[in-house]
């Protein structure tokens, strides 16, 4: 394994934004998100999950992809050109690469959506999280705080200095011929990286028990919890804003729109939420989730039963825990976790 | 705290017994030390469950929109700045008073999560209490213990009306309000000239990410029927892009023009810290200066600048 000085950083990125657009959390007005990085970029590294998730760069919020204008004799198409060009993420979260494995089950499998394998290109560097945050519950879906399975180039934070590996073609070739930046990792430091993966998983694990839930309850009930008495409770103090979904790196539900002005316009695709009273409203005006409690269940239903049904049992929920830190009046999806399960099966 | 704990629990506890209310809004909380949230009781025998701690931010009085289509009378417990955001609800004529029972809190402040993160307190924080004057910080085998005034949320700081200006009955005794200047903000802002201050604001709104919480939480956004929601026509197009977001907040700030009280949950809830306060305080600070001094939520009755005419009223934009 490799491993790079942490002073060096700054040379490696300068490198890396030559050959690539980059990105990194950086730090503008107090709040981290991934951003391109130009020298002297406020760079964050510490801060465990940006506000929002990475899923912008490769779904994002809105997407212009036709352009339209009315001719003479007809409506003229052009179709917008799709960004080419390398990228590389770097400092992403175990957490977050998991989510973009679940965004791939939905755009990349049959049918395939174009604009986002296109946007899927880039290379990751994952960072290890060593101190998981008390609202992350990754291990409750088998994933690593510790460790990205999914990622190019794992990443472990030594101290001093990243530890490196290659995990991917992709990885391997980003790692060629950089010897200025990176030199050969100890035994020793890679036993501490193995120390710090093993310990991160442990003490969010004890964390997670020490609230006294499991995915199991959830798994044994995935149909039946539909019918919950959780729902109308919770939903009652719902907002019904956007944030959970919107800071969600799996939440993948998109609308599509125009926009017109004479004669031209173009038509674009952009974030929905379900959790909006519109998602779902008919052009006759009917609407088949009409209050808050079934909007409230379809975004927990989806994530716990209805994608693990569809997708082999992997389940729509990473354990980020940006929803839990983020919700306005402390909606817990760990809560329902607990809740769902236990109250059904003791019914 | 633990008295006012008790208070709110035996208040609710006893208008639900004699029936003068049939649902109580408080606080629940949850297993975080941050989780206090608003909470709907309609027994007497959950009202254990109610709580009071440093965290009880979220308004309660919104709620009111929807739980007085189906309830009969309905108690809730107001802070300071709750109670001014109920009077906006009130002069909008959106709630029936006759229908409210409101148990005022005075309130010395409150407890800014994201400072206790700021500050490196909360790995393994189980929970945060006062305790005379002092704030404690309790992990699972030790404490720390801290001067509140670095913690408290910036819109207590500078809070004016600590003390309910509505209820029907007081839990406790009036705290003494000592607010430190409110425009402070603004000021700097005005000393920027237009362009840094127009590149200031678009990078805040491009940041935005169109959740709507800001709107959703607010009492003084109680329309029916939103401007922002329409689809025919589309006045607000659903693309994020910096012009549908700058459409978007100043739209927003406008319609709060004189409305707005001022009371923070909108900055508190964004979830990418946009300074909505200081748009908000920009929009009071220009009121109070062209139509006189005039602080909504305070009384109701009274008749808001933008409401009113008056032939003496300064129309810059009509003169340039
Ligand atoms: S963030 Fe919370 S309040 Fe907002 S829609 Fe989600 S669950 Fe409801
Ligand atoms: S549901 Fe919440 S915790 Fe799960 S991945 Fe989405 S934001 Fe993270
Ligand atoms: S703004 Fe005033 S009333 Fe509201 S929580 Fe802060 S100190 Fe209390
Ligand atoms: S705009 Fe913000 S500060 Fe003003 S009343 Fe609404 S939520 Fe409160
Ligand atoms: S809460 Fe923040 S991010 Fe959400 S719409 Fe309002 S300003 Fe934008």
């Amino acid at each position: 394994m490799k491993k790079i000085k942490k002073g060096d950083l700054p040379l490696l990125w300068e490198h890396l934004a030559r050959g690539a657009l980059l990105y990194l959390p950086l730090n503008e007005d107090g709040v981290v998100n991934f951003a391109p990085w130009q020298k002297g970029a406020r760079v964050n590294l510490d801060s465990l999950n940006t506000v929002v998730p990475p899923k912008n760069l490769v779904f994002p919020q809105s997407e212009t992809y036709v352009h339209f204008e009315q001719k003479a004799d007809a409506l003229d198409f052009t179709p917008v050109q799709e960004p080419k060009g390398d990228y590389i993420l770097f400092g992403v979260r175990p957490c977050d690469v998991a989510g973009l494995t679940v965004l791939d089950r939905v755009f990349l499998e049959d049918p395939l959506d174009s604009l986002y394998e296109n946007r899927r290109r880039g290379t990751i560097l994952a960072l290890a999280c060593n101190e998981p945050d008390q609202s992350c519950f990754c291990t409750t879906f088998d994933l690593e705080p510790g460790f990205a399975p999914a990622a190019d180039i794992m990443l472990w934070d030594l101290g001093e200095a990243l530890l490196w590996q290659a995990q991917s073609a992709k990885g391997v070739a980003l790692t060629q011929n950089m010897d200025v930046y990176l030199s050969e990792a100890t035994a020793q430091e890679e036993k501490t990286a193995e120390q710090l993966q093993v310990t991160a998983a442990a003490a969010e694990a004890a964390a997670v028990r020490e609230q006294e839930w499991a995915l199991d309850g959830v798994k044994a009930v995935a149909k039946e919890m539909f019918d919950a008495q959780i729902w109308e409770s919770l939903s009652r103090r719902c907002l019904g804003c956007g944030i959970c979904t919107y800071v969600c790196p799996t939440c993948h539900c998109f609308d599509i729109e125009d926009f017109s002005r004479g004669e031209q316009g173009e038509r674009f695709r952009c974030w929905d939420s379900c959790m909006f009273k519109d998602f779902t409203l008919m052009a006759s005006g009917e609407n088949p989730r009409p209050s808050r409690k079934e909007r409230v269940r379809q975004r927990f239903m989806h994530k716990l039963s209805y994608f693990p049904a569809r997708h082999g049992g992997l389940h729509g929920c990473v354990g980020c825990g940006r929803c839990v830190r983020k919700c306005p009046v402390s909606i817990d999806i760990t809560q329902v976790i607990k809740e769902a399960g236990g109250l059904i099966n003791r019914a | 705290m633990k008295a006012m704990l008790q208070k709110i629990r035996k208040e609710a506890a006893s208008v639900l017994a004699s029936g003068e209310a049939d649902l109580v809004l408080g606080w629940g909380k949850g297993p975080l030390w941050w989780q206090s949230y608003p909470a709907f009781i309609e027994e007497e025998k959950e009202t254990g469950s109610l709580t009071w701690d440093p965290f009880c931010v979220p308004n309660l009085s919104k709620y009111l929109l929807e739980e007085l289509w189906v309830k009969q009378k309905v108690a809730l417990f107001l802070k300071g700045c709750d109670a001014l955001g109920f009077n906006q609800l009130l002069q909008d004529k959106r709630v029936d008073r006759e229908k409210v029972l409101i148990f005022g809190i005075p309130c010395s402040g409150l407890i800014d999560p994201q400072k206790v993160e700021r500050a490196g307190l909360h790995q393994g924080l189980h929970s945060v209490e006062h305790q005379g004057g002092e704030l404690v910080f309790s992990y699972k085998d030790d404490q720390k213990k801290e001067d509140p005034s670095s913690f408290y949320y910036d819109k207590c700081l500078t809070c004016r009306h600590p003390n309910p200006v509505v209820f029907d009955m007081m839990l406790g005794d009036a705290v003494a309000v000592n607010p430190q200047e409110r425009f402070a903000a603004v000021g700097e802002l005005e000393k920027q000239d237009v362009s840094e201050r127009y590149r200031y604001w678009e990078r805040q709104f491009s940041r935005c990410i169109r959740c709507f919480a800001c709107r959703n939480v607010c009492p003084a956004c109680s329309c029916r029927e939103c401007i922002f929601d329409l689809t025919d026509p589309r006045w607000l197009g659903k693309a994020n892009v910096l012009s549908e977001n700058q459409f978007y907040h100043i739209t927003r700030a406008f319609h709060m023009a004189g409305r707005c009280v001022d009371c923070g949950e909108c900055a508190r809830v964004c979830p990418v810290d946009i300074p909505l306060t200081s748009l908000n305080r920009k929009l009071i600070k220009d009121l109070n200066e062209l139509y006189g001094e005039y602080d909504a939520g305070v009384e109701p009755e009274k008749e808001p600048p933008l409401i009113t005419f008056n032939p003496g009223d300064p129309a810059a934009f009509l003169e340039s």
